[in-house]
């Protein structure tokens, strides 16, 4: 299975704070956390931002007060080996300043690093072709397009630069990108999947978060979305599902059922993340994940408290997966596309020129 | 304040600043896109102490020719914020400025990405604002033609303006988290900007810089540009030749800060210059030298080209004059400098041509550690200059020679410093720590 870690300052309980002092919020602890899930090989860290609905008025504990691209750029040369997914908002960033930035990030990053879109509301005929801008302008380059030869003076060769010139109803784009083809062709592309998103995200998506509130909702968003990927003529084994997992984790199971009781009862009216509840042991949370295995590719893991909910999961839980055989035991590629065993997009030269032979 | 130390910005560019650069034996090829070899040359400068390191940017290639583009390393390079956040966290004192365009950009957007890299930094970033003025940039978005030079500085203005604000919207101490209270409410003040250009409201999502706001950088010269410097700017970045020239833009600049109710000593003026360092003279002319001969012809005619708006420099002889121009909504006052140059010493376009690329038409100074700190001397003391923004013409060597040669004889002299005042870029400038707006 893949597991990744969505990363906040206290943890995603709306009550973790209350227990926390205000250290939390400095790199240097949400460093110490995406460490800690490389230690345990997970495949990636995942960066919200809660800037899609701004304006914001108020604070909130459970967001990183780091813009996330940023903050992705700084861990990438901190931490090594796991992939690194931070959220931007296609009504924030023109689609060349964001191409730019993802791409740059990949290539800080060696090859791990991921973009969660957040489209407008609605999710318009602009978010479409904002996706196709960003996705074309990262195939400027062709990945031998820069040749660096001193003694000739040529440092790229002309033929292998793609110029975009587009001119869409919404944007107009001219290229190239200035930023090489990244180390994995492209940066991977996830959506949260939503009634909004659901359209947008079969065209795009390669890895698809979910957040079901039971079960059967999860195997009723795979199942749905599996058969409409394939009236877009996509396979299901492109894509990747992952469900929102909060992991309540003890010694006991009724020090487990503690901690989330203890949680609830300091913010009754707060809203609580979404996704698949486990509380109990090790054993019980890795049972759970057992179970659920068979309806999703893999879990996004979202610790109620930070970052005790994080070493609990790498330090527990990712040991007793291995154990059953059903996570792996160390990081088998270095990019984040090899950590979710996807293939590395070939640019579209190089298919065409395939097709020809 | 004391005038007695001079600033020094690293100004870094991939293979360097010289347009064959990537050519040399010991220059990084694929620099632009290496992200150790700026975490390297980084600390590489905050080991000899430089207040920063700084980087230029365009949302373009930089050539439209594309085998003239070919033959150079400008192509590709970094998104300049998000090397900034990576450099961020691999250093402890340099100041990090990077290059973002206020006609490409939104303000809260940008306001927030360069106070994460603030917050990244300890209190160490800064923002040179630029109004880009390239049609290859323009045609990369939705607006596309290049919007007159007026408008853009009418629309820089308010930018900055709600930046700032946004900056200000988070007053030190509003993260509480002390087990009740997340947040201090009184410290939160949403911004509510509402102009010609934007309507920004809400909160910024991280704490005030430990500096107060991150630095701001400008480098316009022309007279929208010298005002907006003069209300708003921290350090500004200059191309200057001669003594005079720089010293006509110094006072010039500073004499505009106080109807803007500003001290001249808050505005560090940093022209560029790029040394070429030798233990001799003719060492150091033998380094210029062997530079100047990787430039291809067609490569050194189109950047000139480039600088002076005009798309069909190539079609005049290489031996022959410049061809007269007229004014453009590019970048006025570069332009000037550099006819100015060609006239006064009765340059071919080739020579013009050669003689720009080495350093942009920036002041290019070729000799020995003590002839160079001459020079420099001579402009920090003649209300020339208040530091420089030093454009090694390849890296790391240039950067390297001019630590290992220029910075001890500058220390020699008492023109700079052993060691870092401070932990944040404003400190170590000697710039006030501006409190929030009321």
């Amino acid at each position: 299975m893949h597991i990744g870690i969505s990363i906040t300052p206290f943890g995603h309980h709306p009550a973790a704070w209350r227990e926390k002092s205000e250290d939390a919020i400095h790199f240097n602890a949400l460093a110490a956390q995406v460490k800690k899930a490389e230690e345990g090989g997970l495949d990636f860290a995942f960066f919200a931002d809660r800037l899609g609905q701004r304006p914001l008025n108020d604070l909130s504990p459970q967001a990183v007060p780091f813009e996330p691209t940023t903050l992705v750029a700084a861990l990438a040369t901190v931490v090594r080996r796991i992939g690194l997914i931070a959220t931007a908002a296609t009504t924030q960033h023109e689609p060349y300043n964001l191409a730019r930035r993802f791409a740059s990030l990949d290539t800080i990053s060696k090859g791990r690093a991921g973009w969660n879109v957040v489209v407008s509301p609605g999710a318009t005929a602009r978010d479409q072709e904002y996706l196709d801008v960003v996705s074309r302008l990262w195939d400027s380059w062709e990945d031998d397009a820069f040749v660096y030869d001193k003694a000739s003076g040529r440092f790229f060769l002309p033929e292998k630069m793609h110029l975009l010139d587009h001119k869409g109803e919404y944007f107009t784009v001219r290229g190239p990108l200035n930023v090489n083809r990244s180390p994995q062709g492209k940066p991977v592309v996830s959506h949260v999947l939503t009634s909004d998103t659901a359209e947008i995200a079969l065209r795009s998506a390669e890895l698809v978060f979910i957040d079901p509130a039971s079960v059967d909702e999860a195997r009723t968003l795979v199942s749905d979305f599996t058969q409409r990927l394939e009236r877009h003529d996509r396979k299901r084994s492109e894509v990747r599902i992952l469900a929102n997992v909060i992991p309540f984790i003890g010694a006991t199971k009724s020090d487990a059922q503690q901690l989330h009781d203890r949680l609830d009862a300091l913010s009754p009216d707060r809203e609580r993340p979404g996704g698949l509840v486990a509380i109990g042991t090790t054993l019980d949370i890795a049972d759970a994940l057992q179970a659920w295995s068979g309806i999703v590719d893999g879990f996004t893991v979202l610790p109620p408290v930070a970052p005790e909910g994080v070493d609990a999961f790498v330090d527990h839980v990712v040991p007793e997966l291995r154990k059953r055989g059903l996570f792996r035991n160390s990081y088998e590629g270095s990019t984040l596309r090899e950590h979710l065993g996807m293939h590395r997009p070939r640019h579209p030269a190089s298919k065409a020129a395939e097709q020809t032979l | 304040m004391s005038k007695a130390h001079m600033k020094l910005g690293a100004f870094l560019m991939a293979g360097g600043h010289h347009i064959a650069a990537w050519r040399h034996p010991d220059a990084v090829a694929a620099a632009g896109v290496d992200v150790d070899h700026f975490i390297a040359l980084t600390r590489l400068a905050e080991s000899a102490k430089f207040d920063m390191v700084f980087f230029e940017d365009a949302a373009a290639i930089r050539e439209r020719n594309i085998n003239t583009a070919s033959q150079a390393a400008r192509s590709t390079m970094f998104e300049p914020l998000s090397l900034l956040a990576a450099l961020a966290v691999n250093t402890s004192h340099i100041g990090l400025v990077a290059t973002a365009s206020t006609t490409y950009n939104e303000p809260y957007g940008l306001a927030r990405t360069l106070a994460s890299i603030d917050q990244l930094s300890g209190g160490r970033a800064g923002w040179n604002l630029v109004t880009s003025a390239s049609e290859l940039e323009a045609e990369n978005f939705v607006s596309s033609g290049l919007r007159p030079h007026a408008q853009r500085y009418e629309r820089a203005v308010e930018f900055e303006q709600a930046a700032r604000a946004v900056w200000d919207s988070v007053d030190t101490g509003a993260y509480v988290a002390d087990g009740k209270s997340y947040t201090d409410r009184s410290k939160l003040h949403p911004v509510d900007h509402h102009g010609t250009h934007f309507t920004v409201s809400g909160l910024l999502d991280s704490p005030r810089s430990p500096q107060g706001r991150p630095l701001m950088v400008q480098a316009g010269a022309s007279d929208a540009g010298k005002n907006l410097a003069a209300r708003t700017a921290d350090v500004v970045f200059v191309a200057a030749q001669t003594l005079q020239e720089a010293q006509t833009y110094y006072a010039d600049l500073k004499s505009r800060m106080p109807a803007f109710g500003r001290d001249p000593d808050d505005l560090k003026i940093l022209p560029g210059v790029s040394p070429i360092v030798g233990r001799t003279e003719s060492a150091a002319r033998a380094k210029y030298d062997a530079l100047q001969e990787l430039i291809p012809d067609e490569v050194g005619v189109a950047l000139l080209a480039s600088y002076l708006s005009i798309k069909d420099l190539s079609r005049y002889p290489l031996e022959g004059p410049l061809p007269e121009m007229p004014a453009t909504d590019g970048i006025q006052s570069r332009q000037q400098l550099i006819i100015d140059l060609a006239r006064r010493e009765n340059l071919s376009i080739r020579q013009v041509a050669r003689n720009f690329a080495g350093a942009r038409g920036h002041w290019q100074l070729i000799g020995t550690p003590a002839q160079i700190v001459d020079e420099l001397e001579e402009r920090f003391h003649g209300k020339a200059a208040d530091g420089f923004n030093v454009m090694g013409a390849y890296f790391p060597g240039a950067l390297q020679d001019f630590i290992a040669m220029v910075v001890p004889e500058l220390r020699r002299r008492g023109l700079f410093r052993d060691e870092y005042e401070g932990r944040t870029l404003r400190e170590n400038l000697g710039i006030t720590i501006p409190a929030r707006a009321a």
